[in-house]
């Protein structure tokens, strides 16, 4: 009889890293259904084209460079998903496909594929397209209105005139002492206000956090050191800043990043100290972007910006358990 | 309350295979072949020639140097050859080859009363007791340390999948490991024993806490998590000490030793017999029929299988599945330290197919020692051996908690020996 003879351990976990992707893709589903149960089946076909592009991208990458297929590991697949849920629910369709070619050709699989990219492939992406497109990436939407009968709502979706640039992170923009009155925190909680497909409903968000906490998919310290860095600077940059801590976390895509792409294992750092350093500041940056910045938003500068200090990050070793400072060599004289 | 250590990983246990089975005595086959080195050290030096009529207990290699242990005969009966093989390590070996005249005939050495250190140690060295928690260190040499020692700590524990027989000892010898238990502390002067004892064995710890009744020992339950009977980890768990990184338990006052080895100075002390069975766990779905069993050291693995039956299996493991060696056939021989046999399954054994590493770190949230073994992994492979040793891979227990939970697959234990030996090579 034939041995199998390898090195120990000889057991291990069932988890492989399309089980960690497939993981994602599911909580990546309470955003996805959340945004289109407020904007319509249009915005479900936004974030569908920029999954498969995603996904085409990087077979097509596989194929031109005729390495082994990777796009089985599932993870350009989230990639596109998280670049889709970050569009407006009015983005033309090529937005979402060249957002998604980019961010898997560029940014992802130039620099080395899965694990390896410096830069979180859909937040990048996102800045790009914000640049090249700005008039396109900032055209929001009201959530459509249910009272004339639900199917003819949810197929037509936002109709012209709703089509608007205000959104609560607009509105908040240069306020500072007072909250204006358009913010409702509660629109805000459930997702009744305007802003990009995913990062609308917080509820959606939180159910994902719980989700992927459940099947320790993330590390939970990077979204609440974040969150908690959020809620500090808000209060720090802010006149009356108590007043501004809740509306700056409900608003934009600041609860979304927190737990789909700050938690993207290649751009966050190895080690706890590094973590925690990396998220700080991110939260840091975010309000101060959103605050003084001439750009309304944060979130997505803010993290591609602390992905460029993870590989000085990681070189923070830990001292292995039991470490005694070397004695020093007595001084030659 | 339970202590544990930081990190670390919770594998299935799975010990209900044979935890409620009795340890049985297996005859000795027709043949032995025992090994002359089945410890760390030098080898034994064989004593005996080819036509030599030995018995059971009689000397047949000696200890040659001090680290090295005596090899006794485990049967009566005559020395037909004396040849090399492969022991499980794949290493070629001598072996003694006896013909089992199958009368048991055995040899003792004289019994001790009230023993004094000297007595302790010399009979430890005579009786070629090593550390039978599967490191086999020899014992005589541990119980000998340069430095004072103040805390004896018992290992218990156990953390290895599969295997019960450190546990069916302590269920059904508890007098016998603490008088065992006794004697090393005599030796050590030390002030404190603890046994040591993972809380997914109650029956143990109620029955050492029995045992130990009326004496200064204490029985410390354990948090069960793995490595939880890594030295290291077991003294940072049962006194909140730690190891130094290049340090031995001794530098911090404590001694670490296993119950079946208290169990063999017992016996060597008590009844002066030397180290020549083995109780060991013999499990997996590849057995037919599992079992704790007694066995004479020097059966060869595949007469252990043939007395117990087996299914289809895919890999045979001498040692716990987490750090054991897996063996390419059943020629190798059960020896002093071999605490166990496992033959697995398709279903229970990993198959490997590295991927690329996704960056998820959940290796350094496992490493016991705070090591981040996917660096050195990426490092090594590339042969940057000044970079890899920034992260310490000397430090590595090769515990395997970071193979474990890699969702890559990736051989990172491998990638830290490799580090590990290059550094020695080129760096030192």
């Amino acid at each position: 009889m034939k041995l199998q003879v390898s090195s120990s351990p000889h057991i291990g976990t069932k988890l492989t890293t399309q089980k960690i992707m497939g993981h994602v893709c599911i909580a990546l589903l309470f955003p996805t259904i959340a945004g289109t149960v407020m904007f319509g089946i249009y915005s479900f076909v936004v974030v569908l084209v920029a999954a498969a592009s995603a996904v085409l991208a990087e077979f097509l990458y596989n194929k031109i460079t005729r390495q082994p297929l990777t796009v089985n590991d599932l993870s350009a697949l989230v990639t596109g998903m998280i670049l889709g849920l970050n569009l407006p629910p009015t983005a033309p369709l090529f937005v979402p496909i060249v957002g998604s070619f980019f961010a898997i050709m560029i940014v992802k699989m130039l620099f080395g594929g899965i694990g390896r990219n410096f830069a979180n492939p859909a937040a990048t992406a996102r800045l790009f397209l914000v640049l090249s497109w700005t008039g396109f990436m900032t055209n929001y939407a009201a959530p459509v209105d249910y009272s004339q009968g639900f199917w003819k709502a949810f197929v037509s979706g936002f109709t012209k005139e709703y089509v608007t640039s205000a959104t609560p992170l607009t509105a908040l923009k240069g306020a500072s002492g007072a909250v204006p009155e358009s913010i409702n925190l509660l629109d805000m909680f459930l997702g009744r206000i305007g802003g990009s497909i995913g990062e609308v409903c917080a509820v959606a968000i939180i159910l994902g956090f719980i989700y992927l906490m459940i099947f320790k998919i993330i590390d939970w310290k990077l979204p609440v050191v974040y969150i908690a860095a959020s809620a500090v600077a808000a209060l720090v940059f802010y006149k009356n800043g108590w007043l501004f801590i809740l509306p700056t976390l409900l608003s934009g895509g600041l609860l979304f990043a927190a737990v789909y792409m700050l938690t993207d294992y290649s751009t966050s750092p190895n080690t706890t100290i590094g973590r925690i350093i990396f998220a700080a500041g991110a939260g840091f940056l975010t309000v101060l972007f959103r605050r003084y910045s001439g750009m309304v938003g944060g979130v997505s500068f803010a993290i591609v910006l602390m992905n460029l200090t993870v590989p000085l990050l990681d070189r923070i070793i830990p001292k292995p358990f039991g470490y005694v400072k070397p004695k020093k060599e007595a001084a030659r004289d | 309350m339970s202590y544990l250590f930081n990190r670390g990983i919770h594998p299935k246990d799975k010990k209900e295979l044979t935890a409620d089975l009795p340890f049985e005595v297996m005859s000795a086959p027709a043949k032995v072949y025992i090994p002359l080195c089945q410890h760390i050290g030098a080898p034994a030096k064989a004593r005996v020639s080819v036509g030599d009529r030995v018995k059971a207990g009689t000397l047949i290699g000696e200890a040659t140097g001090f680290i090295s242990a005596n090899v006794h005969s485990s049967v009566s009966g005559t020395v037909v050859a004396i040849e090399q093989r492969e022991n499980a390590a794949g290493r070629k070996i001598d072996h003694i080859v006896i013909e089992n005249d199958g009368l048991y005939e055995e040899e003792a050495l004289p019994p001790l009363e009230n023993p004094t250190k000297m007595d302790i140690f010399t009979r430890c060295y005579d009786a070629g007791i090593v550390g039978m928690g599967g490191a086999t260190f020899p014992t005589h040499v541990k119980i000998q340390p340069k430095k004072p020692i103040h805390t004896l700590i018992i290992n218990g524990a156990e953390c290895e999948p599969y295997i019960t027989a450190d546990y069916r000892m302590m269920l059904e010898h508890p007098k016998e490991i603490v008088e065992g238990i006794s004697y090393i502390k005599t030796v050590l002067g030390a002030q404190k024993v603890v046994i040591g004892i993972e809380d997914n064995k109650p029956k143990a710890i109620d029955a050492m806490q029995a045992a130990v009744a009326g004496t200064d020992i204490t029985v410390q339950k354990l948090k069960t998590k793995y490595p939880q009977g890594g030295e290291k980890q077991l003294i940072h768990a049962v006194t909140k000490l730690k190891v130094p990184w290049t340090g031995l338990p001794a530098d911090v006052g404590v001694i670490v030793v296993n119950v079946t080895t208290a169990f063999a100075v017992y016996e060597a002390i008590k009844l002066g017999k030397p180290s020549y069975t083995r109780f060991m766990t013999v499990s997996g779905k590849g057995i037919k029929r599992p079992a704790n069993l007694i066995v004479r050291v020097g059966t060869p693995f595949e007469d252990v299988v043939d007395y117990l039956g087996h299914n289809d299996y895919v890999k045979a493991i001498v040692g716990g599945p987490m750090m054991g060696l897996s063996i390419a056939n059943l020629n190798p021989v059960v020896a002093k330290g071999n605490s166990s046999l496992l033959l697995l399954d398709k279903s229970e054994e990993r198959e490997i197919e590295p991927t690329p590493c996704i960056n998820c770190g959940r290796c350094a949230m496992a490493c016991p020692m705070r090591l981040i073994p996917m660096m050195t992994d990426r490092l090594i492979l590339k042969d940057k051996i000044a970079d890899s040793y920034k992260y310490h891979p000397q430090c590595c227990i090769e515990c395997g908690c970071c193979a474990y939970v890699c969702p890559a697959d990736r051989p990172l234990v491998q990638s830290q020996r490799l580090a590990k030996k290059l550094i020695k090579e080129r760096m030192q």
